[in-house]
């Protein structure tokens, strides 16, 4: 099968994607405890979200969640894009905008969590 | 029938059915589990912008999660995320050349314990917001 990705390449991407996936598994097992099973109700009102974020291991462990969420999953497009055996040119173009798009969410999150925090 | 070798063994590898092993299987499933993580993600992230709008904004959201078809959606994000999960587990102890001997018996206990965790995390969420 042709493919624009090198064994080097692939293998990088294999390691960083199950490290990723590893640590998705502690932070989001977190999230999911800490937002619908300990809440009361279980899910947080307005003023328990505030609350909660402004613990700053929290914010720290939402933060580390939010990057590396956003890596993992834009990594996943693009292995099942790049199964479609793109050519080269079609992969660096793919991969900037991949790389933009994950930039673009961080910095969305992060002044979420800051218009949330500056609310109080 | 497409004359496109490549068109033709993505099409096989996705829409063929038949003859699937079980690690193609979960390898279509991983995938598909995977895309619509994806999907939930980026919808999450929006929805959470009601945050952004203040305690109206986000608690007059809240009481419309609370209905029952959400409360389906979640059960069906959480099956999602159990699988996508276990499997990506499995899958790293196969690619570090772990436990290939339990490759396909752990792949069928995954599909049994995701479905089983879902139906167990659903009732508990289904309690909860009653």
């Amino acid at each position: 099968m042709r493919s624009s990705v090198n064994k080097h390449q692939a293998s990088w991407g294999w390691l960083s994607q199950a490290i990723s996936g590893i640590l998705l598994v502690v932070l989001l097992g977190i999230h999911w405890v800490a937002q619908h099973y300990l809440a009361a109700g279980g899910l947080r009102t307005y003023a328990e979200v505030v609350s909660y974020l402004e613990h700053p291991l929290v914010l720290l462990l939402e933060i580390a969640f939010l990057v590396v969420v956003t890596y993992h999953a834009l990594l996943g497009v693009r292995a099942v894009l790049l199964d479609l055996s793109p050519g080269k040119r079609l992969v660096r173009l793919l991969d900037a905008g991949l790389i933009l798009t994950g930039i673009a969410t961080v910095i969305y999150g992060i002044n979420l969590l800051r218009l949330i925090l500056a609310t109080e | 029938m497409s004359q496109d070798p490549k068109w033709d063994s993505w099409r096989s590898r996705w829409f063929e059915l038949r003859y699937k092993p079980a690690g193609m299987l979960a390898f279509m499933l991983h995938r598909l589990t995977g895309l619509g993580l994806v999907f939930y993600l980026f919808l999450h992230l929006a929805i959470l912008s009601k945050l952004g709008g203040g305690p109206e904004s986000w608690d007059s959201f809240l009481a419309l999660v609370r209905s029952p078809l959400i409360s389906i959606l979640d059960g069906i994000l959480l099956l999602g995320v159990l699988f996508h999960g276990l499997n990506g587990l499995r899958l790293t102890l196969i690619g570090l050349n772990l436990g290939l001997r339990w490759q396909k018996a752990s792949f069928w206990v995954i599909l049994v314990l995701s479905i089983a965790l879902a139906v167990w995390g659903s009732a508990g969420l289904w309690i909860l917001n009653k």
